[in-house]
């Protein structure tokens, strides 16, 4: 009987699968993204390092020596006081406390400061309150401490915002009200997040990262890519990183151009050029994980992705590692069998830049 | 985005076979614009082919193949409505020369929301949108919505399929909580359960009682056409 190799389905299970298993699973999520994607699928030499890292032995695994990539934390100044049954850990504390703990004893490479409801829109209100929580960190701290949050555009839409839901409207076949409805909200966005880090800027934020780019469709992307723009002429030191939501823009409006590049149905690797070109330092790209498959389809495909999109981009990518992206399972704490494999195989076989 | 233009050619001396005109009328759907497809559904009618030839095979072909395009990432959903919304007028047409009982008919009543607690609401609106282009009537709910509105409204419209969307592996919990109230409401065995939702899988599904999991829109449309037999 051949040996078997203890991995994780998409959702977490553990199941055993042997080489051969691994092999098909690993072919066939390569295949998938290399058809989506439109690019090249891995050799079989790099299939096969995949498949070694998969299979090794240990718990938990790191990468080759002298291929350290530098780390950084987005949400987790909430991380450890917050408790949403999520990814908090509860433990009484403070942003600050997170971001330092993060610096000193987690070796986070960078941070950054977020609002506990993690979007743009709400920190509008709070602004000066923000503003002095960045000064108090940066005054204790050393590593890059960025200003964080999502786009999150749907807040714009009702019943949280002003401008009628284009969901609705689409659904009721009012195609060019919908469209109207995610260009003003795009604009309104784009002002938001200008303005607040205008802000944030002037109270020492070292730069922004524009969490879950895309989340509300092509619009959202559409948004921060011109805020992006505008907040490197303003600035032309700080550090600007663009992750993303999805690995392909969704089209809600479908419409929607950066510099004649249609944004809806952009993978990866298109995606990255857009980002540098609107004025990023760097992009963080990502691949949902499908909850059914295999860790094998998973990871495969995964690192076809994103090693294309590395190719690709002239700036640095740092791929989002963590529940249900870049191959590791959709679960609240991610397994760490799955999140140390998956990111060895990043590092050595996609070439990221960071993670 | 690939949005194909209807030929206009004229072939001369030859009638064009229904072959030829199915495909005319399924790549008029693929443009997603109104006037090809009322020009297509014309020339068709002309021609003498069957009004449930010229829906079935191609009008409805144009509407899966708009689907195929919209999962890979080549139309975007208001083309999709677009499609529909042609293919609705297209349909309209064909109405008067149809036998009474043979015209278009909603196959089935859907009510769509987001479980309580989980204020997700894109990934729903696409299935929402997609089964209603599919032909189905669709009662979306919205996002956030308590047990009690799922049942209300399942009720209120006699709904065959009920959609349970959960974004968040903290409020899958809700789906479940549906079920069971569809159980003590004597409804269950009335009505069919779709789950969807990123954190959501098959095995959650057979876990739950559900009838049906959906990984992407397309699949919750061609689900529900396999579950209701339609």
């Amino acid at each position: 009987m051949a040996t078997e190799y203890s991995i994780r389905m998409g959702d977490g299970k553990r199941v055993y699968h042997d080489k051969k298993q691994i092999m098909d699973d690993l072919e066939a999520g390569i295949a998938d993204a290399a058809d989506l994607g439109e690019i090249s699928g891995l050799s079989s030499d790099e299939t096969e390092r995949i498949a070694e890292i998969i299979m090794l032995e240990g718990r938990m695994v790191g990468v080759e020596e002298g291929k350290e990539v530098p780390v950084t934390h987005d949400i987790s100044t909430l991380r450890i006081d917050g408790d949403q049954g999520n990814s908090g850990v509860g433990i009484p504390s403070s942003r600050m406390i997170g971001c330092m703990m993060h610096e000193r004893a987690f070796g986070a490479d960078t941070m950054e400061l977020g609002h506990i409801d993690y979007s743009y829109k709400p920190v509008k209100p709070v602004i000066a309150q923000e503003c002095q929580a960045m000064e108090v960190c940066q005054q204790n701290m050393i590593i890059p401490l960025l200003y964080g949050a999502m786009p999150n555009m749907g807040l714009y839409y009702t019943p949280d915002g002003p401008f009628e839901n284009p969901g609705d409207l689409m659904k009721a076949f009012k195609i060019a009200e919908a469209q109207e409805s995610i260009e003003k909200s795009a604009d309104h966005l784009t002002r938001d997040m200008i303005w607040i880090m205008q802000h944030l800027m002037r109270s020492a934020s070292d730069g922004v990262n524009f969490d879950t780019t895309g989340a509300a469709g092509d619009g959202d992307m559409y948004s921060t890519l011109h805020a992006v723009e505008a907040l490197r002429k303003e600035f032309p030191n700080m550090y600007i990183e663009v992750g993303m939501a999805g690995e392909c823009v969704l089209g809600m409006h479908g419409g929607l151009e950066y510099d004649g590049t249609t944004l809806a149905g952009l993978w990866p690797h298109q995606q990255a050029p857009l980002v540098s070109k609107a004025g990023a330092n760097l992009f963080g790209p990502v691949v949902n994980t499908n909850t059914s498959k295999s860790f094998s389809w998973n990871l495969g495909r995964a690192v076809t992705f994103i090693k294309a999109a590395v190719e690709a981009s002239d700036i640095p990518c740092h791929v989002d590692m963590g529940m249900g992206v870049g191959g590791i399972p959709m679960f609240e704490t991610p397994p760490i069998d799955a999140v140390s494999r998956a990111s060895k195989a990043m590092v050595e076989v996609a070439g990221v830049d960071g993670i | 985005m690939i949005l194909l233009a209807i030929t206009n050619k004229n072939i001369v001396g030859r009638k064009m076979s229904k072959e030829e005109l199915a495909k005319e009328l399924s790549d008029a759907i693929i443009s997603c614009k109104k006037d090809n497809v009322i020009a297509a559904v014309e020339k068709a009618r002309d021609a003498g082919m069957e009004p449930t030839e010229i829906i079935e095979k191609g009008l409805a072909a144009g509407m899966n193949e708009v689907g195929v395009l919209f999962e890979r990432g080549k139309l975007f959903l208001p083309h999709v409505m677009m499609a529909a919304d042609a293919m609705t007028q297209g349909v309209a047409l064909l109405e008067k020369d149809m036998e009474p009982g043979e015209s278009a008919k909603k196959p089935a009543v859907i009510v769509n929301g987001t479980v309580e607690g989980d204020v997700h609401d894109i990934g729903k609106s696409i299935v929402s949108t997609m089964l209603q282009s599919a032909g189905f009537e669709v009662h979306d709910i919205g996002r956030d919505m308590p047990t009690k509105a799922f049942i209300d409204k399942i009720k209120e419209v006699n709904a065959n399929v009920v959609g349970l969307s959960a974004l968040m592996t903290t409020t899958m919990q809700g789906q479940k909580e549906v079920i069971e109230a569809l159980k003590e409401e004597g409804l269950r065995d009335e009505i069919k359960v779709m789950l969807g939702g990123a954190p959501v899988t098959q095995a959650w599904a057979d876990k739950i009682g559900a009838d049906l999991y959906a990984e992407n829109a397309t699949e919750a449309v061609r689900g529900v056409k396999e579950i209701l037999n339609v």
